[in-house]
């Protein structure tokens, strides 16, 4: 438990110090903030909702998470540093469960900087706070299943570059399942893939409900990912 | 200490390390030798637990490293050929965390820490990013991390490559006073390194150990012939007829003579036929005939040759047969005959 700690807080560290991370998270508040402009400014909408913009902030996880989790484990295969890491006591699912709680952390901070919004809003009146809360913990629960697929990714090359665009290639794919077939004759398999969509999920969050199988899925899908995790990193000592 | 048991590892259909087998005992310094690429780095993986070795058994302290287990890796420090640090770390707040990861109780980990910066000299540097570190301080914390949590057995990827010549002096202190705590394996190709530091050398050449042996008796052990060089100052002419087939010496010229008449120094390298000394015996003809001598000396098969001998495939003068080294309790293990060597290797380790 210590040593999963002692990985988990060094991640925490270098993601204080990275400029990656500044980066990434300054990109999100950006784009976010802009979207909030046009939806909540330039449309303005006869009612209040934080709502109204998680559908758009949601979309900016899948370009924002590889970003994030890129480094977790090919920084540590560029600089050898996984020579350290392999050959003391720790094991490979210690380190997979500390870089991923490391991620959970830097995922709080990208929730808490989509609050500004609705804290905005609440000069302009009163807002629902069940609702505001439910949803930001269906972003967090979302935004937790996107990380553990971002780790994954990163697990598989040394080079960070390659890892982001991994990472985003199989959250577009997660993301697009359902409509990646919608032109295809068989709607039978459309309608067999379509609850393993992450953007499926997303019309439940948006309504603000947080659905039982929705939970399920997120956390499956981090679960998965994870286990895959621990496989490649177990595998990197049978090359 | 460490038993490492006919260990091979492929790497897709590429043999990487075939068959290798020897044991170590606790206190020992074993010098890891052999060329760029001969197995060192993998040898050595798969003994700190980095890589499965594809076949064969590594035993750590009688826990087995060849399987998943935690509590072989405990006993084991690592410095792999670039030093596992992360750039962005300050020295203290890494060495906390290997602290951490090797799991010294956290009661003594302050108390360590500070012992490893005392004992590898990072005083004031503990504050500083490890990205700022010179090659020197980093290859120091290297070693720090390798031993906080005190380990049996302590494997070293070339220790000293890439420091200048005062680093390494440094450096090859500290593993000597570690050596006097720790079983120590450590791989190199500087030679004189081995002669200076350990009291064993395993020599690895294409993915087998090609000699396992005393450091200090394995240029006697293959100085089959005895060599000297000589100098000195006469004139050339008399000394062809003082020294040409002197009892059967071979004679190489070193220097040529530009004029057979006059008195010059001249450097030439004398062979025997056998391992007999024929020191004496010269100078006392060359005293006879009045000839002042300059300069004798033995000449010793350097660490260097004795490598290159051995690594160097199919010499044919190869003067290593297994005859000449058994005096010296030096086995050298024949290529072809690579199982029929080992009954005798157990021998020997009994």
């Amino acid at each position: 438990m210590r040593r999963m700690w002692a990985i988990c807080s060094k991640e925490l560290q270098s993601y204080f110090f990275s400029p990656t991370s500044y980066f990434a998270i300054a990109v999100y508040v950006l784009l976010s903030s802009v979207m909030f402009y046009v939806s909540f400014v330039v449309y303005q909408p006869s009612i209040l909702d934080y709502r109204l913009i998680l559908g758009d902030t949601l979309f900016m996880l899948l370009i924002v998470i590889p970003l994030l989790t890129m480094r977790l484990m090919s920084e540590e295969l560029r600089q050898g540093t996984d020579e350290l890491l392999l050959t003391s006591p720790v094991t490979a699912t210690e380190i997979v469960l500390g870089k991923y709680l490391a991620s959970l952390g830097l995922l709080i901070v990208l929730v808490l900087c989509n609050l500004i919004y609705p804290l905005v809003m609440s000069f302009f009146g009163p807002l629902n706070m069940t609702l505001l809360w439910l949803s930001a913990l269906g972003v967090f629960l979302m935004g937790a299943a996107m990380m553990a697929v971002g780790l994954f990714a990163s697990s598989l090359s040394q080079h960070q570059m390659v890892a982001a665009v991994i990472g985003f290639v199989l959250l577009l794919v997660l993301w697009l399942m359902d409509s990646f077939l919608s032109g295809a004759p068989s709607s039978n398999l459309q309608q067999w893939l379509a609850p393993f969509s992450l953007s499926g999920r997303i019309v439940n969050l948006v309504k603000g409900v947080l659905h039982g199988p929705d939970i399920l899925y997120y956390i499956t899908l981090a679960a998965l990912f994870l286990v895959l995790s621990i496989q490649v990193v177990e595998r990197k000592r049978w090359r | 200490m460490l038993q490492v048991q006919q260990v091979s590892k492929y790497f897709d259909q590429r043999r990487s390390v075939d068959g290798i087998d020897f044991e170590m005992q606790r206190g020992e310094i074993v010098g890891f030798l052999g060329p760029n690429g001969a197995g060192k780095t993998t040898t050595m993986r798969m003994i700190t637990g980095y890589l499965r070795p594809t076949s064969g058994q590594i035993w750590i302290d009688g826990l087995p490293m060849h399987e998943p287990s935690r509590r072989a890796r405990t006993k084991i420090g690592y410095l792999p050929e670039t030093p596992p640090l992360y750039p962005d770390m300050t020295v203290n707040s890494y060495l906390r965390f290997v602290a951490d990861l090797r799991d010294v109780p956290a009661r003594q980990q302050k108390l360590r820490i500070s012992e490893m910066i005392d004992r590898l000299g990072l005083h004031g540097r503990e504050r500083q990013i490890i990205r700022s570190l010179s090659k020197g301080y980093k290859q120091r914390l290297g070693l720090a991390q390798a031993i906080i949590h005190q380990p049996d057995l302590l494997i070293l990827d070339e220790p000293t490559s890439g420091l200048d010549p005062n680093q390494i002096l440094e450096i090859r202190q500290l593993i000597r006073e570690l050596g006097e705590q720790h079983t120590v394996l450590l791989s190199t190709h500087i030679l004189p390194e081995v002669s200076t530091l350990c009291s064993r050398v395993l020599i690895i050449n294409d993915g087998r150990i090609v000699m396992d042996g005393n450091a200090n008796q394995l240029d006697q052990s293959l100085n089959e012939k005895f060599q000297v060089l000589l100098e000195v100052k006469t004139r050339p002419d008399k000394l062809h007829r003082l020294l040409d087939g002197w009892q059967g010496v071979t004679t190489e010229y070193l220097s040529s003579a530009e004029d057979e008449q006059q008195i010059q120094s001249i450097q030439l390298r004398l062979q025997g036929t056998d391992d007999t000394d024929f020191r004496e015996r010269l100078s006392l003809l060359l005293a006879d005939a009045r000839v002042p001598i300059l300069e004798l000396r033995k000449e010793r098969l350097s660490l260097e040759d004795v490598f290159v001998k051995l690594t160097t495939d199919n010499d044919p003068e190869d003067v290593t047969d297994s005859a000449s080294l058994a005096h010296t309790g030096i086995k050298k293990v024949a290529d072809d005959e690579h199982s029929s060597t080992l009954p005798e290797k157990e021998d020997d380790a009994r």
